[in-house]
């Protein structure tokens, strides 16, 4: 290119005009800056709603009997009426790699009462060992510790503590159908309240220590309903599930192992809806940015009509005269570039690495069952960048081609003799 | 020309009387049933039995009855329940759980949800005794069925009344008034559970059916079976022992 004389004067010509070269690269660095940005935001919301939906309690994987799904009837534990071995089956599970915790889980259906009131409970049941390494909703109680096993403990949503007008230390009083078809009813102590910003979860969630609950509706102590399981990244759940599915066939259990892809089918929906979008934010921002260069071209391409003349009457090629308005608007594309990559890289590694809290301009919303909270979340995509960098190059060439062929069609005489 | 017109006003008179004497008589033969059956006050002993497709567990009780509003179950055995009890006042219910020497007021969010599970739920206890005021009821059959003579009433919820049934149907003996059967239909039609009454002989002072068995419709093979052993009416009892204190007593 540098043997080319037409590039050098392109180049040279963007400093005839530094101001205006500036403002226009600064309109491109920004529109860059703009699509990277928005992706990248999109993207944190959609990450923070999966890592929520699955973090918070569900985890990405969840093994049940195959029955158990949609009723979760009491009943339908993990290997029938016989139950099975747990710990033997939570070590087949961890050991896959992709498999980053596994925890058991049981499930009933009753009331907590405190004095005058009472609340319907989810009672879930949970080896407090093992719980923490996989879901997030237990991790920071505000108040209180994780129940202990044989101590008739749990802990309870915000919410429901509301309701029930109780803290911790304070005794309420369970009561669950049992498996045996008696009313298991007992006196627990709350031991901590946990809060995840979820009205239903806060309200009706009610965590005890899996063998109390177990003892409580007469329950065998292998007998639960889930093997909740966590992967280190979201998107390789459905591979990990099915490659677990096939590592406990042989046990014959008539197990069931659904990622939460196939759970929350509404929230895949969505991610892809998400990426559906960032061709939108492409077409938006460049086809504004398009316009305001070519503006830029168009005047300084006028302003050069009689220099255009010249180099025509001179014996320059009309090709040659499009060659250099090209090259001049090749040069304010790296330009923009190098201005637009300075401006995006560093914002977008610090609101990745520490998000600037939002609150102040939206609460805490909740979507999918998912909570989100107010923070400027930005995720890389790499592709998205060089995507959106040859897009800037290319719309800044696309914007000179029509001010580059009216260049090239100055008539020499009549432009040189004022005409 | 007037002698018609004055025919026509006379027979539209009696058709409307008609229908508004069969809205009444069909009200007052479900009342009546219900004070054969109920009496002013009652106590009796009775065994339920349950049976699922999980468990069958038997549970014998004693009952007290005031009226329609007011009721108390005491369960006697299995001695690991026996003591806990169950009231029912007005729209309320609470149930006593000796184990850890509480009362628990049954939440409005668990109406619905089956009484020491049986296949009756805590809505069953409160609103079997209010057909009259929370159906319409009209008499779908009046005749012979199976060689005897039965009334059949189809009882239409009214508009703003809080019951889960889409209607429900009611086969009643007419020599002695007695109940035979109750199927309730869900919203749609379709049949959801039939309540049986049988073995009818005398107890207390009269005739009534001995034996209730509840069966759902969508569980089959499940029931519910009640069978009264003891039964004494218009016994000697007043709203006082209705309370909670006496829910608490135990034996």
């Amino acid at each position: 290119m540098s043997e080319s004389p037409w590039w050098r004067i392109g180049w040279r010509n963007l400093g005839r005009h530094r101001k205006r070269t500036v403002i226009t690269a600064l309109g491109l660095a920004v529109g860059y800056f703009a699509v990277v940005f928005l992706v990248g935001w999109v993207e944190g919301i959609t990450a923070e709603m999966v890592e929520n939906a699955t973090g918070l309690v569900s985890g990405q994987i969840e093994i049940h009997a195959s029955e158990y799904r949609p009723e979760r009837s009491l009943y339908e534990t993990i290997g029938g009426r016989e139950g099975t071995d747990v710990a033997q089956m939570l070590r087949e599970i961890a050991a896959d790699s992709a498999v980053v915790a596994a925890a058991p889980r049981v499930y009933a259906g009753g009331l907590v009462s405190s004095g005058e009131s009472t609340s319907a409970g989810m009672f879930m049941g949970i080896d407090p060992q093992l719980e923490p390494t996989l879901s997030r909703f237990l991790d920071e109680l505000s108040a209180g510790r994780l129940p202990e096993p044989g101590r008739n403990e749990l802990v309870i949503g915000t919410e429901m503590a509301r309701q029930l007008v109780a803290g911790v230390g304070d005794e309420v009083v369970v009561v669950a159908p049992g498996a045996d078809g008696s009313m298991g009813n007992d006196l627990f102590r709350i031991a901590g309240i946990f809060r995840t910003g979820m009205a239903e979860l806060d309200a009706t969630f009610a965590v005890l220590h899996l063998g109390d609950l177990q003892t409580l509706v007469v329950l065998e102590p292998g007998r639960i309903h889930e093997v909740a399981v966590s992967t280190a990244d979201p998107w390789i759940a459905a591979d990990t599930a099915a490659r677990l599915a096939a590592n406990l066939a042989p046990a014959d259990l008539g197990l069931e192992v659904a990622p939460w892809t196939e759970l929350r089918p509404e929230m895949v929906e969505y991610v892809a809806l998400a990426q559906s979008f960032y061709f939108v934010i492409f077409v938006v921002v460049f086809a504004i940015a398009i316009f305001g260069v070519a503006n830029t071209m168009l005047m300084a391409t006028f302003e050069r009509r009689r220099e255009f003349a010249v180099m025509l009457a001179l014996g320059t090629t009309p090709r040659s005269v499009v060659l250099t308005v090209i090259s001049e608007a090749f040069a304010m594309g790296l330009l923009s570039l190098l201005i637009g990559s300075a401006i995006t890289f560093p914002l977008m590694i610090w609101w990745h690495n520490a998000p600037p809290d939002l609150s102040w301009l939206y609460g805490e919303v909740t979507m999918f069952g998912a909570l989100l909270t107010p923070s400027l979340r930005v995720e890389y995509n790499l592709a998205v960048w060089l995507q959106s960098g040859v897009a800037l190059v290319l719309t800044a060439l696309l914007a000179a081609l029509y001010p580059a062929v009216r260049a090239a069609r100055v008539p020499p005489a009549d432009t040189l003799s004022g005409l | 020309m007037r002698v018609v017109s004055n025919g026509l006003a006379v027979l539209a008179c009696l058709s409307v009387a008609s229908t508004a004497y069969g809205q009444v008589s069909a009200r007052d033969i479900i009342e009546r049933v219900d004070r054969i059956t109920r009496g002013e006050s009652s106590r009796g002993v009775a065994t339920m039995e349950v049976v699922t497709e999980h468990w069958e567990r038997q549970v014998t009780m004693e009952l007290w009855s005031l009226g329609t509003d007011h009721s108390l179950v005491r369960v006697l055995s299995p001695a690991r329940e026996a003591g806990t009890a169950t009231l029912m006042a007005e729209d309320d219910i609470w149930n006593y759980l000796p184990k850890v020497d509480r009362t628990i007021k049954v939440p409005a969010s668990m109406m619905g949800g089956s009484w020491m599970g049986s296949h009756f739920t805590n809505d069953d206890l409160v609103k079997e005794s209010q057909l009259v005021d929370d159906y319409d009821i009209e008499v779908a059959f009046d005749g012979d069925r199976d060689s005897t003579t039965v009334w059949e009433f189809r009882l239409t919820p009214k508009p703003e009344a809080p019951v889960v049934w889409g209607h429900v149907a009611f086969r009643v003996r007419q020599d002695d008034y007695m109940p035979l059967w109750a199927k309730y239909y869900d919203e749609d039609g379709g049949l959801s559970r039939t309540m049986i009454y049988s073995e009818f002989r005398e107890l207390g002072d009269r005739v009534v059916p001995t034996v209730m068995d509840m069966r759902p419709e969508d569980k089959p093979g499940e029931r519910t079976t009640v069978r009264y052993d003891e039964l004494e009416f218009d016994i000697d009892i007043d709203r006082s022992f209705f309370s909670l204190q006496s829910l608490r007593r135990r034996r």
